[in-house]
C-alpha cells in the first residue's frame, strides 16, 4: 500500500499510469468496437484526411481506415513489447539467479557469456538475430528479448549475490531445503522488486525496438501491421500526405511517454534512496527564513553569534540541531567548542558562513556578525568574497574533503587565486611556501602528488595550508585532528598554536577532546543538545567546571598518571532534537537534578564575570572536591 | 600508460573471439541449406558446391568456425553475392559513411548531454531542471525514426533549409559544407536518445558529487560557484559519466539504422538491412563482425580516457 501510495503522490507518474490503463482498456476492447476492417483496400478511398467523411483518422495509401489500424496495430505493438519484455524478464532473471546463487565456476562461465553479447552495438546484435531468423513479427520478438537478456541477467545476478550468503538462506541450506525450494521461496521474493524496476524501466525500449525492426521491414509482414511497419508503409509518402505518418508515430510516442513516466515513478518509490529525499544537492548558501527580529550587535569582537538557530527540515520532522547559540570571538583567541558527537559544534561552525548543506538545513533564527557585518542572509557574493579569503575552514578527514582528482598544488594555487588574482606561476610559488610554513618536507616535490598519494597528517597539514592561504582573520577547525593518531595529532596542535601566535589569527577550534582544549584554547564553549551549556576561560572550567554535564565529561578523559581512577562514562543518551524536553535537556542524564530542572526555559547565566553556565543548580568548587 | 593500453588491447581479444563465436553461432542456426542461403534461390548447382567447397561445409561445425576465423584474421571475409564484390570492401566503404554520421551524433550527445545533467543538477528543481527534464522524458520517448521524419517535413520540406536525405548532392561539388547540410538533420536526430540518457545519468552523477565534502571545502575556499560546478563537481562526476557515454557510443552506431534508412545515408545500417531483406547472409556477418569490433576497440579507447582523467586508476 506504501509503494501505491508513493507512486500516487508522484503526479507525473500517476498521469503515466491513468493513459497507460486508457491504452490498454483500448487495446482489450479493440475487437469488440465497431471498426472498420483495418485490413481491407479500397484504393478509390485512398488518403483521406482526417475528419473526412466517416473515416475519423482518414485513410492510407491502400485506402485502409487509419482509426483501425490505428487501434489494431497498437494492440499489437503493446502485446509485442510487453512479450518481449516478459521473456527477457524471465529469461534473464532464470540466468541471473542461478549465476548470483551457485556462484564459482558457474558464475564465471555465465558471466562470461553475458559480457561477450554486451559487447555487441545493442540493434546490430538484434540485427544478427532477425538476418538468422528472418523477418517476421515474431522472430523480431525474439530478438528483441535476446539482446535485453543480458542486461536482465547481470542486474539480477548482482542482487541474488548479495541475497545467497545472507543469514536466511544459510538457515534454509541447513534445514535441508533443496536448491531449487531455497530460490522458490527465499530467494525469489527477495528479487522481484529488482525485476519490476527492470522491467518497467526497459518495456518502454522494447516497444520502441520492436517497432523499430517492423519499421524497417524486419518484423511484421503485410497486411499484419503494427504501429512501427504502419509508420514504414507510410513513409513514402510522408511528403505528400504527413497525417498517415504522424497518427502511428504519435501514437509510439504516447505509449512509450506513458511507459517511462510510470517506470520512473515505479522506480522512484521502489528505490528507498530517492524515497528519503536523500538526493538532493546542497545549494551554495545554507538557507535563512527567519521569523523573528534580527539581533543587533552589541559588542565589538571579531565574530559574534547571537542567538543563531539552524534545523534540519526532512520528511516533515524538525531536526534542532543548533538551539540558540551566542558565542563572541576577539581578534587572535582561540576558542573551543566541546561536546560529543551530534551536539550542534559542528552545524554551529558551519553555519557562520553558511555552509550547512541545504536542504535540509534552515537557519531560522539570530545574527552572525564578522567584523561587524552581518552575515545571515548576506548575498551569495557577500560571502563567497569572505570565505577562504577572511575567513577559513579546516576539514576533518582530509581525504573526503580535498578534491580526488587535482593536485594539492593546483587546489592550492585556486585558494590563492580565487581571492587574489595573480599569475599562475605567483600562485604557484607561494603554494610552495605554504606547504614549508606547515612543515611538509620536500615541498617543491610534494605539491604536485594527488590527495590519495599523501598520508592521513600530510593531507590534513595541506587542509591547514590552504586555510592560511590568504592569511584569514579567522580559522575555523572542525575537529582537524580527530581522524589522525596521537602523534600525528600532537604534531598539527602545536603547528596551530605556533601560527595562532605568528599571525595573530583568531580560531574556533571544535572538538570532543578535553586535552586538546587544554592546550590550544584561551576559552571553552561545551554544547549540549545544540545549546552551549557553560562558558569561560579554559583554565577555570578545567579546574572547577560548573555545569554537571562538564563535569561528568571531564570524568570521561583519562589522564596520565592517574591510573587509579576510574573512568565514568555519561549514563544515558542525548536527548533527540526533534523532541526537546522542556527544561534542561540533560536532566534525564543528570545526577543533581530536581523538579525544577524540567520546567521551563533555563537561561546560559553568568556566575563571575568571565564564566556562564546553564543550570539551576551547578556544581560548585567545594562539592567538586568532595567527589 | 603504453603498459595500459597494451593491457586492454590484449584483455580485448577474448571479448573479440566471443563476438565472432556469437555470430557464427547465430548465423548456424539458419534453418536450411546454408549455400543456398548464401547465394540466394537463384544460384547455380555449381556456384553452391563450390560454396560448400569453400566454406568447408562438410566439415563439423568447430572447423568451420576456425576456417571463418582464419580467412576473416586475413582480411578475408567472403564475397557478397547480392553486390558481388568482396564483403569487406563494401563494409569498409559503408563504415565510413556511418562512422561520420555516428561521430558526429556522438560529439553531440556527449556534450549537450553532460551540459544538460549539469546544469540540471545545478538548479534542482528549479525551471530549467523541470524543462530539462521534460525534454529528456519527451527525447528518449520519441522513435527515432518518427522524428527524423518529422524533422524533414519540417526542416527540409516546409522550411527548405536542409537537404532531404543523402549524403552528398545529386548534382554539385562534394565539398565540407555540402557534407555538414546534408549531415545536420540526421545526425541531430539520432543525437537525441542518447542525449537524454547522458543527461540523466549526469544529471543524478552530478547530485550525487555535489553531496560530496570536497564540494564544501571548495565552496568553504571562496570558489566561484560556477567553478564549483563546471570544476570541481562536473570533474569529479566525470569518473561516473564516462563509462556511459561509451555505452551509449554503442547505441549511437547501431542506432544509426534507423535513421540511415530515415535519410537515405550510405551507411552500414543501411547496408545491413538491405542485406538482410535480401538475405545476403555473408554481407550481415562482415558487417556485423566488422562494427562489433570497431565498437570494442572504442571502448578500449573509453577506458584509456578513463584512466587519464582519474588518477586513482592503476595504470
Amino acid at each position: 500500500m506504501n509503494f501505491l501510495h508513493l507512486l500516487a503522490r508522484n503526479r507525473l507518474a500517476l498521469a503515466g499510469l491513468i493513459v497507460m490503463l486508457l491504452i490498454v482498456l483500448l487495446a482489450l476492447i479493440t475487437p469488440l468496437l465497431p471498426l472498420a476492417d483495418p485490413d481491407v483496400t479500397n484504393t478509390a478511398e485512398r488518403f483521406k484526411r482526417p475528419f473526412e467523411d466517416n473515416a475519423m483518422l482518414g485513410t492510407d495509401h491502400l485506402g485502409r481506415d487509419l482509426l483501425s489500424r490505428l487501434l489494431w496495430g497498437g494492440r499489437l505493438s503493446l502485446a509485442v513489447g510487453f512479450a518481449s519484455a516478459l521473456i527477457a524478464a524471465v529469461i534473464g532473471a532464470t540466468i541471473g539467479i542461478v549465476a548470483g546463487f551457485y556462484g564459482g565456476r558457474t558464475d564465471n562461465v555465465i558471466m562470461r557469456g553475458v559480457d561477450m553479447l554486451m559487447a555487441f552495438p545493442y540493434i546490430l546484435l538484434a540485427l544478427a538475430i532477425v538476418a538468422a531468423l528472418g523477418p517476421g513479427l515474431i522472430n523480431a520478438l525474439i530478438a528483441v528479448a535476446a539482446v535485453n537478456i543480458p542486461f536482465f541477467a547481470r542486474n539480477i545476478r548482482g542482487v541474488t549475490v548479495s541475497i545467497a550468503h545472507r543469514e536466511f538462506v544459510d538457515a534454509a541450506r541447513l534445514s535441508g531445503m533443496s536448491d531449487a525450494r531455497i530460490i522458490l521461496t527465499e530467494v525469489l521474493p527477495n528479487v522481484i522488486p529488482v525485476i519490476v524496476i527492470a522491467m518497467s524501466t526497459t518495456v518502454g525500449w522494447m516497444i520502441l525496438e520492436t517497432a523499430g525492426l517492423s519499421f524497417l521491414g524486419l518484423g511484421s509482414q503485410p497486411p499484419q501491421a503494427d504501429l512501427g511497419s504502419m509508420l514504414g508503409e507510410a513513409r513514402s509518402a510522408l511528403i505528400t500526405n504527413p497525417h498517415t505518418s504522424i497518427v502511428p508515430g504519435a501514437m509510439i510516442l504516447v505509449i512509450v511517454m506513458a511507459i517511462n513516466l510510470l517506470g520512473d515513478g515505479v522506480r522512484d518509490a521502489l528505490d528507498p534512496r530517492l524515497r528519503s529525499g536523500a538526493l538532493s544537492r546542497p545549494m551554495p548558501n545554507t538557507l535563512v527564513r527567519r521569523k523573528d527580529p534580527v539581533p543587533e550587535t552589541k559588542i565589538d569582537a571579531l565574530l559574534e553569534l547571537n542567538g543563531l538557530k539552524t534545523q534540519f527540515h526532512s520528511n516533515g520532522r524538525i531536526h534542532k540541531a543548533v538551539g540558540g547559540v551566542d558565542l563572541c570571538v576577539e581578534a587572535g583567541e582561540c576558542v573551543g567548542i566541546i561536546g560529543e558527537s551530534g551536539s550542534g559544534k559542528s552545524v554551529t561552525a558551519l553555519s557562520v558562513m553558511g555552509l550547512v548543506a541545504s536542504p535540509p538545513g534552515v537557519i531560522t533564527a539570530g545574527a552572525v556578525h564578522f567584523a561587524g557585518q552581518e552575515l545571515l542572509g548576506a548575498p551569495y557574493e557577500t560571502l563567497r568574497r569572505l570565505r577562504g579569503d577572511r575567513v577559513a575552514y579546516i576539514f576533518q578527514d582530509p581525504q573526503a574533503t580535498l578534491h580526488p582528482l587535482y593536485t594539492v598544488g593546483r587546489q592550492l594555487v585556486e585558494a590563492i587565486r580565487a581571492h587574489h588574482p595573480t599569475s599562475r606561476a605567483n600562485a604557484h610559488e607561494r603554494a610552495v611556501e605554504l606547504l614549508r610554513s606547515v612543515r611538509i618536507p620536500n615541498a617543491e616535490m610534494r605539491i604536485d602528488s594527488y590527495p590519495h598519494e599523501m598520508s592521513g597528517g600530510m593531507r590534513q597539514r595541506v587542509g591547514i595550508a590552504m586555510a592560511l592561504a590568504n592569511d584569514p582573520d579567522l580559522i575555523i577547525a572542525d575537529e582537524p585532528t580527530t581522524a589522525l593518531d596521537v602523534t600525528v595529532q600532537a604534531q598539527i596542535l602545536s603547528l596551530l598554536s605556533d601560527l595562532q601566535r605568528e599571525r595573530g589569527l583568531a580560531i574556533i577550534f571544535i572538538t570532543h577532546d578535553f586535552g586538546v582544549v587544554a592546550q590550544l584554547c584561551n576559552r571553552v564553549a561545551v554544547m549540549y543538545a545544540g545549546r552551549i551549556v557553560e562558558e569561560g576561560p579554559t583554565d577555570a572550567i578545567l579546574n572547577s567546571p560548573a555545569h554537571p554535564y562538564t563535569a561528568r565529561l571531564m570524568a570521561c578523559v583519562p589522564e596520565l598518571g592517574r591510573g587509579r581512577r576510574e573512568l565514568a562514562a555519561i549514563p544515558g543518551l542525548p536527548p533527540v532534537l526533534d523532541m526537546l524536553p522542556q527544561g534542561c535537556a540533560f536532566a534525564d542524564r543528570c545526577h543533581r537534578v530536581q523538579d525544577a530542572c524540567r520546567t521551563g526555559n533555563i537561561s546560559l547565566s553568568a556566575i563571575d564575570d568571565e564564566r556562564a553556565v546553564r543550570c539551576i543548580f551547578p556544581e560548585t568548587p567545594a562539592m567538586d572536591k568532595a567527589q | 600508460m603504453a603498459g595500459y593500453i597494451i593491457k586492454r588491447l590484449v584483455s580485448a581479444i577474448p571479448v573479440l573471439l566471443g563476438i565472432s563465436i556469437i555470430v557464427f553461432l547465430i548465423m548456424a542456426m539458419i534453418p536450411g541449406d546454408p549455400a543456398t542461403a548464401i547465394l540466394g534461390s537463384y544460384a547455380t548447382p555449381e556456384n553452391v558446391e563450390k560454396l560448400n567447397r569453400d566454406l568447408g561445409l562438410d566439415k563439423p561445425l568447430v572447423h568451420r568456425y576456425f576456417i571463418w576465423l582464419g580467412n576473416m584474421l586475413q582480411g578475408d571475409f567472403g564475397r557478397s553475392f547480392s553486390l558481388n564484390r568482396a564483403v569487406i570492401h563494401e563494409v569498409m566503404e559503408r563504415f565510413n559513411a556511418t562512422l561520420i554520421l555516428a561521430g558526429t551524433s556522438f560529439v553531440i550527445c556527449s556534450v549537450l548531454g553532460v551540459a544538460a545533467g549539469t546544469v540540471s543538477a545545478a538548479r534542482q528543481y528549479g525551471l530549467a531542471d523541470k524543462a530539462i527534464t521534460f525534454s529528456v522524458l519527451l527525447g528518449i520517448s520519441i522513435p527515432s525514426f518518427f522524428l527524423g521524419m518529422m524533422m524533414i517535413l519540417v526542416f527540409a520540406v516546409n522550411l527548405r533549409w536542409l537537404p532531404v536525405s543523402g549524403m552528398w548532392p545529386i548534382y554539385g561539388a562534394r565539398d565540407l559544407s555540402s557534407l555538414i547540410s546534408h549531415l545536420t538533420l540526421p545526425a541531430l536526430v539520432l543525437s537525441v536518445v542518447a542525449t537524454g540518457v547522458i543527461a540523466r545519468l549526469s544529471r543524478s552523477a552530478m547530485l550525487e558529487v555535489l553531496r560530496q565534502d570536497f564540494i564544501r571545502t571548495a565552496r568553504a575556499k571562496g570558489v566561484h560557484e560556477r567553478s564549483v560546478i563546471w570544476r570541481h563537481a562536473l570533474r569529479a562526476a566525470m569518473v561516473s559519466i564516462i563509462p556511459v557515454l561509451g555505452i551509449q557510443a554503442g547505441f549511437v552506431l547501431s542506432g544509426a539504422v534507423y535513421i540511415e534508412i530515415v535519410f537515405q545515408w550510405p551507411g552500414v545500417g543501411r547496408m545491413l538491412v538491405d542485406a538482410i531483406l535480401k538475405r545476403d547472409i555473408l554481407l550481415v556477418q562482415g558487417g556485423v563482425v566488422f562494427v562489433a569490433a570497431c565498437y570494442v576497440m572504442f571502448n578500449i579507447a573509453v577506458d584509456v580516457a578513463q584512466s587519464l582523467l582519474d588518477p586513482r586508476i592503476k595504470t
